[in-house]
């Protein structure tokens, strides 16, 4: 029999009768939300060297010297900046992209290690956060969100970069270097990088991952060792090279698949350059840099979607690894 | 009350090594059991099976849960202390409480606060500059916060001074234990921990050798003090384990009877730690 007490207790504001037992249904969508948000606790790094790399550009670009002094002809100064901005700002994305690229397989490759190593992967696993979702986290790191950090401060950097050299320039040639149209492509080029290097370096990451999530030591021996056991065993037992060159292909060929590169078409402008310090000649500039982009040609290419799948069976793989390998 | 862990024939092998021999317990709801063997005895194997992080054959029903498949689910209702230094060193002690907060349904933000603000610790320091016995009140803290039904710990108190280890367990017994929960214990210092325990499993070579509360340990065994003039007399009763001190000896008695004993000397429950020196080591004289 209930008295008053113990209705009080066990029934719900409303009088109706509170289940022992909250059916809980976890949130997935909010977990992910605090594994990356842990990520950015534990790795700095994302975020700093980003800005340190933009910090050090803008330092340059204020303090950094001009060959523009000695020039007499103003229009062509000016000429000789805007035609030069597609490439400075082209530039700028390849920097960030290449020290992006050295970051994520870093970051891939410690990722499931260094918990393994601290053993503080037993404090992970005694939340309840599935094994699979730790893994997609960090993937997802390593090819969504370090990108999307680096196009933010790569963007940043571009714009004040230009501001900066309009500013000083504007003593010289009167007026803003700002080149609205090649930024906005950089725009669009940016995000064809991130999903396109995201897509075509799935099957990398995935197998750095795995590497990470099995590896008792020396992770990035263990990253090299295999691939390298393999070409040389195919070398001396059947004289040939194809995984060589399959993994060669995969490793430096994501520019020859997703992008086209044909200098002289109509895509490029020479300007001329006659009078100016250190510009003599002809500078060639491209029109659009979204040209380059051969998204048709990335799409329908067999090995984009055969390194897909690759990768995807590889992920399977570290998930399956991180389930079974808690520790060192 | 259906059993909260019951294992049958728990068996885990690495490579030709036997970690777990066929293992059989049950783990009722609302007690607190040690898990008491010698190293490589296979506790930690045990534990690593019940929380799901290892594979293992034969069958393990945990919380309605078999644990390696269903691991994330367990780890709502369950909740673990694997060893004080597991916190990451890069962890903020706020940070620590938000994640928590953030991923674990059953997770109560004020009942960690309000147990952290017993300390002196303070919520911006990482877990690298804390000591040993802060981690351990950040790690408490964190899990005891945490609504679960059952709790386990491996070697909770491993490398913490004296004083730190009796805060962990005061903490525990005082703060945490109630009739909804169950803690299932490993420690090396069973001295440490007896007078909590409410139940024991002693284990030896991945198999448990005795299964038992500590109510049925006081009427199931005895300990007797023999002088020497009455030894042989004693011994004509089976002891299972004999222990020689400072002139006296103590004869320990499975099924004892009390009043054939009452004769030889005097008679007493043995702890928990005599018992397992005695289980473990004492075959048959």
């Amino acid at each position: 029999m209930n008295t008053p007490m113990s209705a009080n207790i066990m029934n719900g504001p409303d009088g109706s009768a509170a289940p022992i037992s909250r059916n809980i249904t976890p949130n997935r969508l909010n977990a992910m939300t605090w594994l990356v948000r842990r990520e950015f606790w534990e790795n700095r790094a994302i975020w700093m060297l980003p800005a340190v790399i933009g910090g050090l550009l803008i330092l340059a670009s204020l303090f950094g010297g001009y060959n523009v002094v000695g020039a007499v002809d103003l229009p062509t100064v000016q000429a000789v900046v805007q035609a030069g901005a597609p490439d400075g700002m082209l530039m700028i994305v390849a920097l960030f992209f290449i020290v992006m690229s050295i970051y994520s397989t870093w970051y891939l490759l410690d990722c499931l290690y260094a918990d393994r190593k601290d053993r503080s992967i037993l404090f992970w696993k005694s939340l309840p956060i599935s094994d699979t979702s730790t893994v997609l986290c960090k993937l997802g790191i390593a090819l969504i969100v370090v990108p999307l950090v680096y196009f933010a401060a790569a963007d940043l950097t571009t714009l004040v970069v230009s501001f900066i050299v309009s500013v000083r320039a504007s003593s010289y040639v009167g007026g803003a270097l700002w080149h609205g149209s090649t930024w906005l492509q950089i725009q669009g080029l940016w995000l064809y990088l991130i999903v396109s290097s995201a897509i075509w370096y799935l099957p990398v990451a995935a197998w750095l991952l795995v590497v990470s999530a099995w590896a008792k030591r020396a992770v990035m021996l263990w990253s090299i060792l295999p691939p390298l056991a393999l070409i040389v065993a195919e070398r001396l037992f059947f004289g040939t090279y194809e995984i060589g060159s399959l993994l060669k292909s995969r490793l430096f060929g994501y520019f020859a698949y997703a992008f086209q590169y044909t200098p002289g078409d109509a895509n490029w402008v020479t300007t001329e350059v006659t009078a100016g310090v250190g510009h003599h000649g002809t500078i060639t500039t491209p029109v659009n840099v979204l040209r380059f982009v051969n998204f048709d040609g990335f799409l329908a290419s067999p090995a984009t979607w055969i390194g897909a799948a690759v990768g995807a069976a590889l992920i399977a793989g570290a998930i399956q690894l991180r389930i079974r390998r808690t520790e060192i | 009350m259906p059993a909260l862990i019951e294992a049958r024939d728990l068996t885990k092998k690495y490579g030709k090594h036997t970690a777990l021999d066929r293992a059989n317990f049950v783990v009722e709801p609302g007690r607190i059991v040690g898990l008491i063997g010698p190293n490589g005895a296979g506790k930690t194997s045990a534990l690593r099976a019940i929380l799901g992080l290892t594979t293992y054959e034969g069958q393990l029903n945990v919380l309605g849960h078999e644990p390696f498949r269903e691991r994330t689910a367990l780890m709502h209702d369950a909740s673990f202390i694997a060893d004080v230094a597991v916190l990451p060193s890069w962890l903020q002690v706020d940070q620590a409480i938000d994640f928590v907060a953030g991923v674990h349904p059953r997770f109560r933000r004020d009942r960690a606060v309000a147990l952290l603000a017993k300390t002196n610790i303070t919520g911006k320091r990482r877990m690298r500059e804390l000591s040993k016995g802060m981690k351990t009140q950040v790690h408490l803290a964190l899990t005891m916060a945490i609504d679960a039904k059952l709790l386990v710990l491996d070697e909770p108190t491993l490398g913490l001074d004296i004083l730190a280890r009796r805060a962990f367990y005061d903490a525990l017994v005082n703060d945490y234990m109630d009739e909804t929960r169950t803690i299932l214990i490993t420690t090396h210092q069973v001295e440490e921990i007896e007078n909590l325990l409410t139940d024991v499993l002693f284990i030896e070579k991945g198999r448990i050798v005795l299964d038992s509360s500590l109510e049925d340990i006081a009427t199931r065994y005895a300990a007797v003090e023999v002088a020497a003039d009455r030894l042989d007399a004693a011994r004509a009763q089976r002891p299972f384990y004999e222990r020689r001190m400072l002139g006296k000896v103590v004869l320990y008695f499975e099924h004892p009877d009390h009043e054939k004993l009452a004769g030889f000397g005097e008679i007493h429950t043995p702890t928990v730690s005599d018992l397992f020196v005695a289980k473990l080591s004492g075959a048959p004289q």
